[in-house]
Parts: structure tokens; C-alpha cells; sequence
């Protein structure tokens, strides 16, 4: 989910040095765990990787950040030291047809109330997110409510947060700010989505990392833009009260679990997403992190103050996302995505 | 690198002396030009066998300005580094050794101080809402703030801060070594300060300059950190485009490609020094 993770590399090496390898060594069992590092990877160990120690004596090594580069090196290597690793969906898809991945033992994940369309052969559901409109009212005047309003500058003016790795979201919010129903949104019609996304380009600030689109909110260097409800989410927690949301045609953002091909533990990893996927794994990682879970039966556990900031508590506004699409056609977007980012 | 530098110290030597270097030898060939080599060979067999890569590469628009990006940038961080590097040197040298030092070991601890904290201190201090901005609008001397973050000036400000010491250092060695007394010399022969600086000093001081502006140069090109998060993506650079392809794109083919064509024009670069002033520089 988070790109250039690098970024966050102090804080998943203080998590990985945190934990003893020694302990680790002494249990017998252990597996890896990759993801981006940060708070959330934090809040993943916890939710996950503590209950699976406790209940098997499987001891979890953090490790990270995902590198799909380092991930595809490792398994053409044959030298695969990842069990599991946090991806951003349609990367999911794309590895599995690159053959890159192990099938997931459905035996021992349990489907039940997993979201299907992050459930395949080869990967379940992580967390799940959302592209949200956020403002910071100390910065902005008016009360914008839709994409089109992110697109109008001469109302609203000021610079505007956009994600800046090839990735669902922008497009599609170019296309419905653009007028395109949300159930005609796919195929992308790139040409007219790109055509949009001109109309502000001098006024785009990407942000890599979640971090960085806080900083960009919270200075005003950027008062509007799209970013990850959780990132608003802690803001707001944190008390940034001039902080302003529309969950109007929010887009989801997934994040899934793979395991490596070869990877050298993968019956232990396949607890570790027996648990992970679990109701109460889920629900006590939305409860520390605002991202929303990606099995419907830990809606319900989940902290009644973070409700209205989750993605499920806005469904009538959810855009319908096609990660089928995404991963097919990524190669073809990302290249068109980063030359006109050039540009 | 390394072979070239052991070909040419190795000449006159006993055997057993070029057999301590073998481990580094060994080191460097296994972890570092076996799997470069690997990477770069993608360049010409990914997704089948031929120079496509290439072709694509440079017969793009976007991907040219991004080498003319790179190049720009570089060039710009490397003269701006020298204006501000080779006045600090020559102040380094001409202090009394006490105030020397302490201006050195500032310089050093800069260098020491981790490179994302430096950068993110730059964006703190760049952005619309910055320290900058606030005290340029606070004295009335702008009405809006400027851009300066985000683009080509926040990068070449963040770079060019990072550079200057390895300008430094390097023209400090030099310039230390030159004999006030041949400035005294060119003063009493009638030459005006200006005059001086420019028909004596600065030539006495020019391997110090070539070989720090090389330096500079070469690690611009290949920069990362800085241009990533100061820069926008309207001045992308070469090793931005490199990690967008392997990591992103998954397309190690262009990767490599792009990543032979970086690597060549340093090896170039690099040749043309040792032909002008020698493997020391």
C-alpha cells in the first residue's frame, strides 16, 4: 500500500530488531512477515502476529517494506526468505499469473465472510481503504462535496494531493469528476481520464507515502486532495479538528496477503492467515489503524467511535473498483501514467 | 572501477602484493558486478532478445527529457556547489587552524546527519507555509509565497546543500597545498586581486576543482532520495525512472536498460578524468 517504503525503513527495522531472533530461534517455528512498515505494519504484528505466537508458539519476524522487485528476485533466485507478504491488490493478481505465488490452503483459511472479490487462489484480503476527498478548512474556503469540486480551481483554489504511483484511484476519480456514471467506469477510458487530469496538472502535488500526504494536508501546501481514510483518520484523532471529509464516491484501495512461491515456512504461514483473515484478527486491525476490515463479520467488533470513518459505514457511496481490470492492464497503464507524469 | 585502478597501481608491483587485494577483488566481482551484470543483460533479452529496450528508451520523448532532467540538474547542483565550495575552502585554508577545524567539523557533521531528516527538513523549511515563505511575506518583500519545493529549484537547493562538501573537501587538500606566498608574489608582480584569483589560484587549485566537480556530477546523476521528495514529477530524474521500472512496472528489461545507459555515461565521465589528470585526479 505504501509506495517507496523506504521512508518508513527505521521503523520496520526497530519492529524487526525488537523482536529477538534468539527467541525466535528457541521456539522452533518461525516465518517473516513483509509489509510497509510504520504504524500499520505495527498494528499488523499486534493483531496478528502476537495471537498466532501466543495460540501455535510460531514466533513472526517483521521485515519489509514490500519490494515487488525483491519479491520476483527472491523467487527466480530460489531463494525466498518472505512467508507472507502485504501487497497492494491488483498486485496480487499480477504476481499469481507470473507465477510468483503459492496457493493459499482453504482448508486452513476460512472463507467465511472474506470479501470474495479479494479472495482467490493465491491471496486473501489484507485490510481494505479508500481514496477520500479530505480538505484542511484552515487553508480552504467552501464546503466542496464532490470529485468535481477537486477538479475546480477556480472555486477552490490551491494545490491538490494526488497519489503519485500508477495505482487505482485517479483515474477513476478523473472520469467521475469528468461525469462517467460509476458503473461505467471500466473499461478506463484513459484518453478522456488523462484529458481531465491535464486540466490541473500545474496544480498537482503527488505524495508517495502516507506520511507525506499528512504533511502535505496538514501545512496547507496542499488544503485538498485525495488520500487514505486512515491517514485522515489519525489526523483527526490526533485533533486536527479543521480537517473536513467527503465519502462521496469514495474509491477502495485493498491491500491482500500473498505467500511467496517457496517460501521456506508456508504451513506456518498459512496460520498466520488463518488468523489475519479471522473476524477478531481483522477487527482489532481496524480498531488500532481506521483501515476497514476485509471480513463482514468484523464489522460488527469494531470500536463504535471509528465507525463513521470506516469505509463500510458509506457503502451507497462506494465506487464499484475492478482489480480484475487493474491487474490485466497495469503494464499499459503504468507506462502511459508515468510518461504523462513526465511530461 | 576497481579493475581499472588495479591495472594501472598494479603496474611495478610484486605478484604477492596484487593477492592482497583479492578478496576485495573477489567481493566485488560476486556482489556487485556479477548481479549488475545479470540485471543489465535483462536489458537486451526481456521480453524477448534484442535491442527494443534501447530503441524505446531513447526514441521517447519522455524518457529524453528525463536524461535531459538528470543532466540539467546535475549540471545546475554541480556549478552552484562550486561558487559555494570553492570560497569555503579557500577560507578553510587561509583560517587560523582552530577556527578551521570547527568549521570543518560542522561541515562533516552535516554529512553525518541522516539524509532523509535532511530532507525532510528542506520541505518543512521550502514549503508555501515555510519558515522561508512566512518571514519573505512577514518582511513584505513577497505577496504570495513562492514555489520553492516541488519542482526544479527544491531540488536543486536540497542537492546542492548535500554536495557542497564533497566539493570541499577535495579542493580544501589542494588549495592548502598552494603557498600563500606565490599569491604574495603575484600581487607584488602587479596583479590586481581579481587577477590573482583568476591567472594564479585558480589554476594551481584546478585538479582539486575537476576532480570535486566530477564527483559531484557523477553523484547527481544517480541521485534518488532528494529528487524524489523534493522534486515533482514534471523533472523526474534517471534513477527515479530505474525504480519506477523494477519495482513498479516489474519491467526489468527498461530497468536495466536504462540503468547501462546511466552506468556508461559514468564510466565515461570517469575515464575522461583519468585521461585528463591522471587515476588520482
Amino acid at each position: 500500500m505504501e509506495r517507496r517504503s523506504f521512508l518508513k525503513l527505521g521503523g520496520s527495522l526497530l519492529a524487526t530488531t525488537a523482536l529477538s531472533p534468539v527467541a525466535a530461534l528457541a521456539a522452533g517455528e518461525s516465518l517473516t512477515f513483509v509489509a510497509w512498515g510504520g504504524t500499520t505494519q505495527e498494528a499488523q504484528y499486534a493483531a496478528w502476529a502476537v495471537p498466532l505466537t501466543e495460540a501455535t508458539g510460531i514466533t513472526v519476524v517483521n521485515d519489509g517494506p514490500t519490494d515487488y522487485g525483491k519479491l520476483r528476485a527472491m523467487v527466480e533466485s530460489g531463494n525466498v526468505t518472505w512467508d507472507v507478504v502485504d501487497v497492494e491488490a491488483n498486485f496480487a493478481f499480477r504476481l499469481a499469473k507470473e507465477g510468483l505465488l503459492e496457493p493459499i490452503d482453504f482448508t486452513v483459511v476460512n472463507k467465511e465472510g472474506l470479501d470474495e472479490r479479494l479472495t482467490f487462489d493465491y491471496g486473501v484480503g489484507s485490510f481494505m481503504s479508500s481514496f477520500i476527498m479530505a480538505w484542511n478548512r484552515d487553508f480552504l474556503a467552501g464546503e466542496p462535496k464532490t470529485w468535481v469540486d477537486l477538479f475546480d480551481t477556480a472555486t477552490y483554489p490551491g494545490k491538490r494531493a494526488f497519489y503519485k504511483w500508477a495505482c487505482f484511484g485517479a483515474l477513476e476519480i478523473a472520469l467521475l469528476a469528468d461525469g462517467v456514471a460509476p458503473d461505467a467506469l471500466y473499461p478506463l477510458d484513459l484518453d478522456r481520464a488523462f484529458a481531465k487530469l491535464d486540466t490541473i496538472k500545474s496544480d498537482i502535488i503527488w505524495w508517495d507515502t502516507g506520511a507525506q500526504s499528512q504533511q502535505l494536508l496538514a501545512s496547507g501546501e496542499a488544503p485538498i486532495g485525495m488520500f487514505w481514510n486512515g491517514r485522515i483518520y489519525s489526523m483527526i484523532k490526533d485533533g486536527m479538528e479543521s480537517l473536513a471529509i467527503s465519502w462521496e464516491q469514495h474509491v477502495p484501495g485493498p491491500d491482500m496477503l500473498v505467500i511467496p512461491k517457496g517460501a521456506p515456512n508456508k504451513e506456518a504461514a498459512m496460520k498466520f492467515l488463518a488468523i489475519a483473515t479471522s473476524p477478531e484478527g481483522q477487527a482489532n486491525f481496524s480498531n488500532a489503524s481506521a483501515f476497514a476490515p476485509i471480513n463482514s463479520k468484523a464489522n460488527a467488533l469494531i470500536d463504535p467511535a471509528m465507525q463513521p470513518y470506516m469505509p463500510f459505514a458509506h457503502p451507497e457511496q462506494e465506487v464499484p473498483l475492478d482489480i480484475q481490470y487493474w491487474a490485466e492492464n497495469i503494464d499499459e497503464i503504468g507506462k502511459r501514467w508515468y510518461a504523462w507524469q513526465a511530461g | 572501477m576497481a579493475l581499472l585502478t588495479l591495472s594501472r597501481s598494479s603496474v611495478g608491483l610484486p605478484g604477492r602484493n596484487l593477492l592482497l587485494t583479492l578478496p576485495a577483488l573477489l567481493l566485488v566481482v560476486f556482489f556487485f558486478l556479477l548481479p549488475v551484470a545479470i540485471l543489465l543483460s535483462r536489458s537486451v533479452t526481456e521480453p524477448t532478445l534484442g535491442l527494443h529496450n534501447y530503441v524505446e528508451l531513447l526514441g521517447s520523448p519522455t524518457y529524453l527529457k528525463i536524461f535531459y532532467n538528470t543532466f540539467l540538474v546535475s549540471s545546475l547542483v554541480t556549478i552552484i556547489s562550486l561558487l559555494i565550495g570553492f570560497p569555503v575552502a579557500w577560507a578553510l585554508a587561509i583560517m587560523p587552524r582552530g577556527l578551521s577545524s570547527v568549521v570543518f567539523a560542522i561541515l562533516l557533521l552535516s554529512m553525518w546527519t541522516n539524509l532523509l531528516a535532511r530532507t525532510y527538513a528542506w520541505m518543512v523549511l521550502l514549503q508555501r507555509t515555510g519558515v522561508i515563505n512566512k518571514t519573505l511575506m512577514g518582511l513584505g518583500i513577497i505577496d504570495q509565497p513562492l514555489q520553492l519545493v516541488n519542482n526544479l529549484v527544491g531540488v536543486t537547493i536540497g542537492m546542492t546543500y548535500i554536495m557542497v562538501p564533497f566539493i570541499v573537501i577535495p579542493l580544501h587538500g589542494v588549495i592548502r597545498k598552494i603557498d600563500p606566498a606565490i599569491l604574495q608574489a603575484a600581487a607584488l608582480c602587479g596583479a590586481s586581486r581579481w587577477q590573482a584569483l583568476r591567472m594564479v589560484l585558480i589554476p594551481l587549485a584546478r585538479p582539486g576543482i575537476f576532480s570535486g566537480a566530477l564527483m559531484v556530477f557523477v553523484m547527481s546523476l544517480g541521485y534518488f532520495v532528494t529528487p524524489a521528495l523534493l522534486g515533482g514529477t514534471a523533472n523526474m530524474m534517471l534513477a527515479e525512472l530505474i525504480a519506477q521500472f523494477v519495482q513498479s512496472l516489474l519491467n526489468w528489461g527498461m530497468g536495466g536498460a536504462a540503468a547501462l545507459v546511466l552506468l556508461s555515461v559514468t564510466m565515461a565521465l570517469y575515464i575522461l578524468q583519468v585521461r585528463l589528470f591522471g587515476a588520482k585526479g
